[in-house]
């Protein structure tokens, strides 16, 4: 019940802050905008594809960090009234996690239905939304560990650059040291480690990976393409939600406010 | 040959020039209900230059050979059933017609190249909408000048394996053949082509045949014209010839690890125009070329539009369109002997202030991923990385790593046809 209440006032909070609606209008333009440019739809949902895993991390993360900082008066006079540390933290988690599926939801999933219905499509919408709730729970707990403002923005920018960018970089020179040597097998599940990569994978191998990697290409569609596959990556996603927001919660429960 | 046929032969001969010098050739007809109800009977009494109309009905005979210059036309598509036993037709005249039948029922075999309608030596044969139904060979063409294949239909069994399965229309050792209108489906290959020179293939149809569409090697001085190659395992390849025309075919939707729209193998003096190529996983491979010209040909969502691999020398690539593809173009070493021109390329960014209609700065098509894909090939799971874009870009403005000869100096700005 008290969790229901700290939920409902974050989402009225997050209504009159205006951000999260602003970017489901900026996802909403930019998404309107390709499909508008591209002449073919599919080419649009690729060129899709490379704003979002770019864009939806660094907003759910940067965006979560700012706001954890902002309510931190207000986590404060909460923590002062006869409610528990988990309803509190609980209910504000889930009011950004809501908030930000609504904005996928209308910023994505319309322009998406609308221009390219397909499981393509669903695929990056399913991604997109859970990337946002990784990112979520990983801000949340930079903000937590973090005290001081700056560090905590600086350790999250430095994330989302390591996600998106360092560790694809990593990765290849990897690839690229072992080339001579059968690695083949290990590129796909390591890459997948990484819940950006593993996004990407999972919706461009729907569209023009398969056919241009030879057979293990057609391995990997048929797995990603399979139930127990997609059940894997989806409980792979969410242990990514998991796993930061069981530490969030560890955290917060001793946090000095 | 047989006494009886050595005999007859110049019987009939004596016949034809003693007695029916006037009225020049006799119409035969065959049909379930008389007069004549055997085909194999009226094939060994006609005469040469005589005409044969086949009626409605299924005929199960066996192989049937024509070993004289006649005409038989089928009138309501009747059937010729050849029950597994070899060939279904063999021709070994010159002058044959065979027009409007459906044939089926050919053994398939390992050791010989059984056929629905195999010709051997028959100059001028002309093979006419006829229908060639579940054949190994359908037509398989040897030792055969002018040949006249049009409008036939050569249907293979989706379900069959590639190891009972042979080619749509085969030909070797052929010259001057013309092959207009067919359609040619789950063979083995659509079109095969061995020593077959001066031909024109045009506005045929191959789909989905397990390898190739149109394969030939040693074929010289060819035409290949208004074709369409859709869904084939491996798309087109084509080797070791020089001198052949390609112009306005279609190649789409050949897609698989190592599938071609076009392979183009040691073809030297050689034309690729105005075809298009759409969704191949390569559409068009260069390996080993020289002189070959592809101009104003289409790439559109490829995976790799164009692999020019640096073996190849003194070739033109130029007004073509590259557009929605993977990788626009690729290739394997430092060194590059062929020019690419005034190409237009959706990638491409630059400027044109002189307004001549083409870039003022150099462009590259060829990206950094591209070669590192060319070296490690599943590093293709990168794509689309933002890491992988950023180093694209850096690679267009310093090239380090493409070869400096890999541009297109002369960029169109707009796409030279729609």
């Amino acid at each position: 019940m008290t969790m229901g209440k700290v939920l409902y006032y974050t989402l009225v909070d997050l209504a009159r802050n205006r951000s999260v609606l602003a970017f489901a209008a900026l996802l909403f333009v930019v998404a309107e905008g390709l499909f508008l440019v591209e002449g073919e739809a599919i080419k649009a949902v690729l060129s899709l594809v490379q704003v979002v895993l770019a864009l939806v991390p660094l907003v759910a993360l940067v965006f979560t960090v700012v706001y954890t900082y902002g309510a931190q008066e207000f986590t404060q006079l909460l923590a002062v009234q006869p409610i528990g540390r988990s309803a509190i933290l609980g209910g504000r988690m889930l009011a950004l996690g809501l908030s930000f599926l609504v904005a996928l939801l209308f910023g994505l999933g319309l322009p998406l239905t609308v221009h390219a219905p397909g499981g393509t499509s669903l695929v990056l919408l399913v991604a997109a939304v859970l990337l946002a709730w990784v990112f979520l729970a990983l801000g949340t707990l930079i903000a937590l560990v973090n005290r001081d403002k700056a560090r905590g923005v600086g350790t999250a920018l430095a994330a989302w650059a390591g996600a998106v960018l360092v560790y694809d970089a990593l990765l290849m020179a990897l690839l690229f040291a072992f080339s001579d040597r059968p690695v083949e097998p290990f590129v796909l599940p390591v890459a997948a480690l990484n819940p950006i990569d593993l996004a990407r994978i999972a919706v461009t191998i729907q569209v023009d990976l398969a056919a241009m990697m030879g057979y293990s290409g057609a391995v990997y569609k048929k797995l990603l393409g399979s139930g127990p596959g997609i059940g894997a990556a989806l409980a792979f996603m969410l242990l990514w939600v998991a796993w930061p927001t069981v530490l969030a919660f560890r955290v917060f429960r001793s946090k000095d406010l | 040959m047989t006494r009886r046929g050595i005999l007859r032969r110049p019987a009939a001969w004596a016949l034809a020039m003693g007695l029916a010098v006037p009225a020049a050739a006799t119409t035969w007809t065959v049909s379930p209900k008389g007069p004549h109800t055997k085909l194999r009977t009226v094939l060994s009494t006609a005469a040469a230059n005589d005409s044969i109309r086949v009626l409605a009905g299924t005929y199960a005979e066996g192989a049937l050979v024509i070993d004289r210059p006649l005409t038989l036309l089928g009138v309501g598509a009747p059937v010729i059933d050849g029950g597994q036993q070899g060939h279904v037709l063999v021709i070994t005249a010159p002058n044959v017609t065979v027009k409007g039948f459906v044939i089926t029922g050919t053994l398939v075999s390992n050791i010989h190249d059984n056929a629905g309608i195999h010709v051997d030596g028959g100059d001028d044969v002309k093979l006419l909408d006829n229908e060639l139904r579940n054949c190994f060979f359908a037509l398989h063409l040897v030792n055969t000048k002018r040949a006249l294949i049009t409008g036939n239909r050569i249907l293979g069994d989706p379900a069959t394996p590639e190891t009972r399965r042979a080619n749509g229309i085969h030909m070797w050792r052929c010259a001057d053949a013309v092959i207009r209108g067919n359609r040619a489906e789950h063979h083995r290959d659509g079109i095969y082509f061995e020593f077959v020179t001066g031909s024109r293939i045009e506005d045929n149809l191959c789909r989905g045949n397990l390898r190739y569409g149109l394969h030939f090697m040693f074929s010289h001085r060819n035409d290949y014209a208004g074709n369409e190659f859709v869904d084939n395992g491996a798309g087109v390849a084509v080797m070791f010839s020089h001198s052949i025309r390609m112009t306005g075919n279609r190649f789409m939707h050949n897609r698989g690890g190592s599938a071609y729209g076009l392979l183009l193998k040691e073809i030297n003096d050689s034309e690729v125009r105005d075809n298009s190529f759409t969704d191949n996983t390569t559409g068009l491979m260069v390996d080993g070329c020289n002189r070959v010209r592809a101009e104003g040909n289409s790439f559109r969502s490829n995976g790799w539009a164009l692999r020019l691999f640096s073996n190849a020398t003194g070739c033109t690539i130029a007004g073509n369109s590259f557009i929605g593809n993977t990788f626009d173009v690729s290739t394997n070493g430092d060194l590059m002997l062929n020019t690419l021109a005034a190409n237009y390329w959706d990638r491409h960014l630059g400027y044109d202030l002189d307004r001549d209609g083409h870039g003022d700065v150099p462009y590259r098509p060829v990206g950094f991923f591209a070669l590192l894909v060319e070296r490690i090939p599943y590093a293709i799971i990168f794509s689309r990385s933002l890491f992988v874009t950023l180093l694209d870009q850096a690679e267009r403005v310093i090239p380090s790593l493409t070869p400096d000869a890999l541009k297109d100096d002369r960029p169109l700005m707009r796409p030279p046809h729609g």
